[in-house]
């Protein structure tokens, strides 16, 4: 076997792939190599802590476990059998802890920290500190979601690598030197980053703590549920914890394929909407001085007449942010029960996409990566922004233009699916990925079609419904809604629904139900209750209601999901899914896709608005202050040479002119952004034109 | 007595930083000889010169030039880097070479970048030599006029921030990068992923300074100066107290006495005062008593004392220094330059000043002069680079060598030299290290 060593690690014969690393390799002896720095998703090994010292035959000194890798015939001691190594992890020990706090009683840490665990086994029992220890001004905000306590920092340098070679945002950096060395940001300035909060998970003690989090709860009260986060597309696999029935804080699933351990901010930090002030409970009837609440009974009976009275003109807009099951519960209601096929989807996905599906993990591999809106790519689905940073930190090359010559093994990423079927074609593309806007538009435009089949009426709907505070607050939805004679919303918050909704029915956030979701990749994956909700699941009363119209529709998301399986996804169940979704294979490749239309960009002065979803955004978002510096401020981005053309710089004020009406924003630079367009965030402020005059 | 001269040599009669002043003393001639043989021929010469790296290493040059990957193995540039950080207590001769045979050494960094296949030169020069840093590049500027010298290899001065740890040559290698100055793990060694990821030779001032004379001579003419192990010249720094401070150029296997006494070196102590002790190789070596110094200075000889050339700075510390004094100022300097990334280092060497601290103070216990020891043995052999195994090995020396001397401050026992310790003109305290004037001579 000429890809594999075999080496000795204390007296047990062991063989692993050529490459595997020494801490890997105990691993796989079940031996343990303790580490603090050691953090292969960080980049190669630091060997800063020590922690890992081992000894080696025929080298004099102790070497640092995790910066070796399984050489043929080694023979490796770690402190189980070698005095010597026993006695450099001891003393690693003794000097981390000279100087710690040691204030584990009130540290957020205690009970699954590392350090504890790692000094009981490892460290020595006392402590020969006779000096007054370092102290430190603690906790300092680094930012609202995290705080630093520098006191319990042990300089594993983990989080400030995250910074520079993951997110690479490099906004978090050590300071000063020596045992003087702290952590901290430029000037003190606000860690503001959309991956920050990973920090937290890596820091391998109380030192960075989730303000959320802070004393909130302790290892031995908490529950953890596996879930799948519901507020992007990736689908990034998560963990609940939950103490008395209330979330306590999200943390990362790591699933290899998808997120690698990775979170954004929005998705770890924004379960506070679950308890919104606004969150609605019970039906909501609009009356003469706003909503008022209703009984079940009555809103049901409400709820038949009004479909009644609308019929197959029925129209149901979806948000993208409802589970596969849901938006199948309200399909067949709507098309079994009333003939009411007309439905506004978020996102429509040729299947011929289906044949370059590869996982989100393929991209770190690819040697070139087509991006056409490389900026849209970190607000739509961030944890891809991840994937193709370290692609390009691998040496791909990333392409924002098609260019002349063929490509090969290109790997597509597109926010245009209809455009990005044809062109992966045209490009023979080794996989594409299209960027949905919305979570699950994939799994809720297949639970539409699985549901019924038959037209929409050409009637002009005299009801529409609602479904989702996303589509609440979608302009054109709203202007649907606007001709419509009632207006039934299901939604979380009743500001959503204020002004535009007739009946409104509760909804369930993703982290208060069970049920399904279709990621980017195409995966299914499954959402795991880790809450009950303050009101009935959807699934419960769109069962009752359906009744009411002959229609039998399972109150039980794992029969839902059955039903729909056996109709689109090949029949896996529930089950086969588990807690790490597997992707399907790649579809055959089909019918060639015609080229789309060219768009006819019109040529005109000026430079082309791009309106985009700023990742903090949102209904979801809006109800948790801890992230409120997060949101992009109402900036106008531009590309760095229309900028230059204009003499402006970044942070400079200047005044848009779109036909004559003048808007004054603040210019930032965004290096990405194709020339000839400006980017303005779909909150910002001003109807503009398509084209604008920027001037300072 | 004379000493002869290679790296120094032709100074003492003339101004070598004039280009054409060097020229008259058969200056460039190696390059041109040089350019004339293949890099592989110049590499042998290295290794027949046995000439070992001057930055405190001691690794043999010719051996580290032929790690170097061939262009096929490994398309990257290569790089030479040149490591003028010279920031040991006690080390000073870079300072002298550049200032006073800059064309020596330039015309050795052509030769050293020709052997390599490097067309890139950085020479990482220490902040606070603003003298030597002007003296060299107004020598890049002659150099300038001079393409039939120079090729086509650009050779850029890159001014050090005031951090010891620069010296080290991947924390270098990472500062020269834009990075903070810290050591990177190894391997991989500089040879194969250094600069930018890229082959990358580093070397010490003095030991490119030496490479035309061993192109001129041959190697195995230069391999007969000195001792086995230890051949050649080297520039030895001699400072404390000592009549004549200074560089001298001798030929190592010479005994460190004659290198403290003789007229024509050191010249003795002022006023006829015994030698209490005597750091060899800068302030990261192993202490010698005054009762050693009779050993030859080369790497076998003070090998077998346990200790080492390092850097070649040879402090000389007279009978009214006071040991525990001396080593909170070595203790404090290690403190303050580390670099804080390997945890023994960064919080060993803060608690083995505290405890110097309070042994000075006369109020520790034996048990901490004990601790003391223990912290040095912990330290020792468990960091990422040499700066925290030396700093330990350097102040448990002083304990091991003096531990009398330590024992007479405990308990309320007060220090036998008194307040009058004269350490000022032997190692600067670190509260003396003028950063601000550094950051003030770098323009804005
Ligand atoms: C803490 C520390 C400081 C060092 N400082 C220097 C220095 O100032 N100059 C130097 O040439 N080498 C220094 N070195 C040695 C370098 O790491 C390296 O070995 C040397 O530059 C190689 O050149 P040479 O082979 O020509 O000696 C230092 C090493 C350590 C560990
Ligand atoms: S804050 Fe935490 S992760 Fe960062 S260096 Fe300190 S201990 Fe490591
Ligand atoms: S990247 Fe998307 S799926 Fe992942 S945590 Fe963020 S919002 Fe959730
Ligand atoms: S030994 Fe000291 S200087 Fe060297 S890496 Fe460790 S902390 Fe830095
Ligand atoms: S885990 Fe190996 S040095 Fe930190």
């Amino acid at each position: 076997m000429t890809d594999h060593v075999t080496l000795t690690i204390d007296e047990r014969t062991v063989t692993v792939p050529k490459g595997t690393g020494l801490v890997e390799t105990a691993q796989a002896a079940g031996i343990e190599i303790p580490v603090f720095c050691y953090e292969p998703r960080l980049g190669p090994p630091v060997g800063a802590c020590r922690m890992c010292l081992v000894e080696i035959e025929g080298m004099p000194k102790l070497q640092a476990g995790c910066t070796l890798t399984a050489q043929e015939g080694m023979v490796v001691r770690t402190a189980r059998t070698s005095p010597l190594a026993s006695e450099g992890q001891n003393s690693t020990l003794e000097f981390i802890l000279v100087n710690h706090p040691l204030d584990c009683p009130v540290c957020d840490k205690g009970g699954e920290c590392p350090l504890q665990d790692l000094t009981f086994r490892y460290g020595p029992g006392n402590t020969r500190m006779t000096f007054d220890k370092r102290t430190q001004e603690k906790p300092i905000p680094l930012s609202p979601t995290i705080a630093l306590d520098r006191e319990r920092c042990i300089l594993c340098y983990r989080c400030t690598r995250f910074s520079e070679s993951v997110s690479e945002d490099n906004d978090l950096v050590p300071l000063n030197r020596g045992a003087n060395t702290v952590i901290g940001t430029f000037e003190d300035q606000p860690y503001r980053s959309r991956f920050s909060g990973n920090v937290v998970e890596l820091c391998p003690v109380g030192a960075l703590t989730s303000t959320q989090y802070r004393f909130e709860a302790r290892p031995w009260d908490i529950q953890e549920s596996p879930s799948v986060c519901g507020l992007c597309p990736v689908g990034c696999n998560i963990s609940a914890t939950t103490r008395e029935g209330k979330v306590k804080r999200i943390q990362s699933r790591n699933h290899p394929q998808i997120d690698e351990g990775w979170l954004c901010d929005k998705g770890r930090f924004t379960y506070g909407h679950l308890t919104a002030a606004d969150r609605i409970k019970t039906p909501l009837l609009k009356g003469e001085a706003g909503f008022e609440p209703l009984e079940w009974d009555d809103a049901l009976d409400q709820a038949e007449t009004l479909l009644r009275a609308g019929g197959d003109t029925v129209v149901t807009a979806f948000s993208g942010t409802e589970s596969t099951e849901q938006a199948y519960a309200l399909g067949r209601l709507l098309r079994a029960g009333l003939g009411a096929n007309g439905a506004v989807l978020p996102e429509e996905i040729p299947t011929a996409l289906d044949a370059y599906r590869a996982p989100l993990s393929s991209i770190r591999d690819a040697t070139t990566i087509v991006i056409l809106t490389r900026d849209l790519v970190a607000d739509r689905a961030p944890i891809v922004d991840l994937w193709v940073k370290a692609a390009r930190r691998n040496g791909a090359t990333i392409l924002t233009e098609i260019p002349e010559e063929k490509l090969e093994d290109a790997v597509l990423i597109s926010d245009n699916a209809a455009h990005a079927a044809w062109l992966a074609q045209d490009i023979d593309a080794k996989s594409a990925f299209y960027l949905p806007r919305t979570p699950n538009g994939r799994g809720v435009a297949d639970a539409w079609s699985a549901a019924g089949d038959g037209e929409a009426s050409n009637e002009e709907p005299r009801v529409v419904i609602v479904s989702g505070d996303d589509a609440a607050a979608d302009p054109a939805v709203r202007a649907l809604a606007a001709g419509a004679d009632f207006v039934i919303g299901i939604g979380l918050f009743q500001e959503s629904f204020e002004g535009l909704a007739d009946l409104v029915l509760p909804a369930t956030s993703y982290l208060e139900r069970d049920g399904t979701t279709v990621n980017l990749e195409g995966r299914v994956q499954r959402q795991r209750r880790a809450v009950i909700a303050p009101c009935p699941d959807e699934l419960a009363w769109i069962s009752k209601l359906a009744e009411r119209f002959e229609v039998e529709v399972s109150p039980h998301a794992s029969l839902a999901f059955e039903e729909i399986s056996g109709r689109i996804y090949g029949g896996v169940s529930f089950a086969e899914i588990g807690e790490q979704a597997p992707l399907p294979p790649a579809a055959e490749k089909g019918a060639p896709v015609p080229a789309p239309k060219p768009v006819q960009v019109p040529v005109a002065d000026g430079l082309r608005v791009i309106r985009y979803r700023p990742l903090f955004s949102g209904p979801v978002v809006d109800r948790v202050p801890e992230v409120e510096f997060q949101k992009a401020d109402h900036e106008v981005g531009m590309n760095p040479a229309d900028a230059r053309e204009r003499g402006v710089i970044d942070g400079d004020m200047v005044t848009v002119n779109s036909r004559g009406n003048f808007h004054r924003f603040k210019a930032r630079i965004v290096r990405d952004l194709p020339a000839g367009t400006v980017r303005l965030s779909t909150y910002a402020e001003g109807d503009l034109t398509e084209f604008v005059a920027v001037r300072k | 007595m004379s000493h002869k001269q290679v790296v120094m040599a032709g100074t003492d009669t003339r101004d070598l930083t004039k280009l054409a002043e060097y020229e008259a003393v058969g200056g460039y001639a190696s390059l041109a000889k040089a350019r004339t043989l293949g890099p592989e021929q110049i590499t042998n010469e290295l290794m027949a010169s046995e000439l070992r790296g001057r930055g405190g290493a001691f690794f043999p040059t010719g051996r580290k030039w032929s790690f170097v990957p061939s262009p096929e193995q490994n398309p990257n540039p290569h790089y030479l880097v040149i490591n003028a950080d010279e920031s040991e207590p006690g080390s000073f001769k870079d300072n002298e070479i550049i200032s006073r045979v800059p064309h020596r050494f330039i015309e050795g960094c052509l030769i050293t970048a020709h052997a390599v296949l490097a067309k890139h030169v950085y020479v990482y020069i220490r902040g606070e030599y603003l003298g030597p840093y002007e003296i060299l590049v107004a020598a890049l500027e002659e150099l300038k006029q001079r393409p039939d010298l120079r090729g086509d290899v650009t050779i850029v001065v890159h001014r050090g921030a005031g951090a010891y740890i620069c010296g080290e040559e991947t924390a270098l290698l990472d500062s020269l990068e834009g990075k903070r100055g810290q050591p990177r793990t190894k391997p991989p060694f500089p040879a194969i992923a250094g600069l930018y990821a890229s082959p990358t030779v580093v070397n010490n001032v003095e030991t490119i300074a030496t490479v035309p004379a061993i192109v001129e001579m041959g190697g195995a003419e230069y391999a007969k100066l000195g001792v086995p192990n230890s051949r050649g010249t080297r520039l030895i720094s001699v400072s404390g107290h000592v009549e004549r401070g200074g560089n001298y150029e001798v030929e190592p296997g010479i005994s460190l006495k004659d290198l403290i006494f003789a007229p024509e070196l050191g010249g003795g102590v002022p006023g006829g005062r015994a030698v209490k002790a005597v750091i060899p190789g800068g302030s990261s070596t192993v202490i010698l008593t005054g009762d050693e110094l009779d050993v030859g200075y080369d790497f076998d000889s003070l090998l077998a004392k346990n200790t080492a050339m390092g850097s070649a700075g040879v402090i000389v510390l007279d009978e009214r220094v006071c040991m525990v004094q001396l080593g909170i100022r070595v203790s404090e300097f290690y403190e303050h330059e580390s670099c804080g990334k390997c945890t023994p280092c960064r919080e060993g060497t803060r608690w083995m000043t505290q405890i110097l601290r309070k042994l000075e103070a006369g109020e520790a216990t034996e048990r901490e002069l004990d601790l003391l020891l223990s912290v040095c043995d912990r330290i020792n052999g468990k960091c990422l680079c040499p700066l925290g195994d030396t700093a330990a090995m350097a102040i448990a020396s002083y304990v091991a060598k003096f531990r009398d001397e330590f024992v007479a401050h405990l308990d309320g026992g007060a220090c036998p030299c008194g307040d009058h310790s004269p350490l000022d003109g032997v190692l600067a305290p670190v509260a003396q290290h003028i950063h601000d004037h550094a950051s003030e001579l770098v323009p804005a």
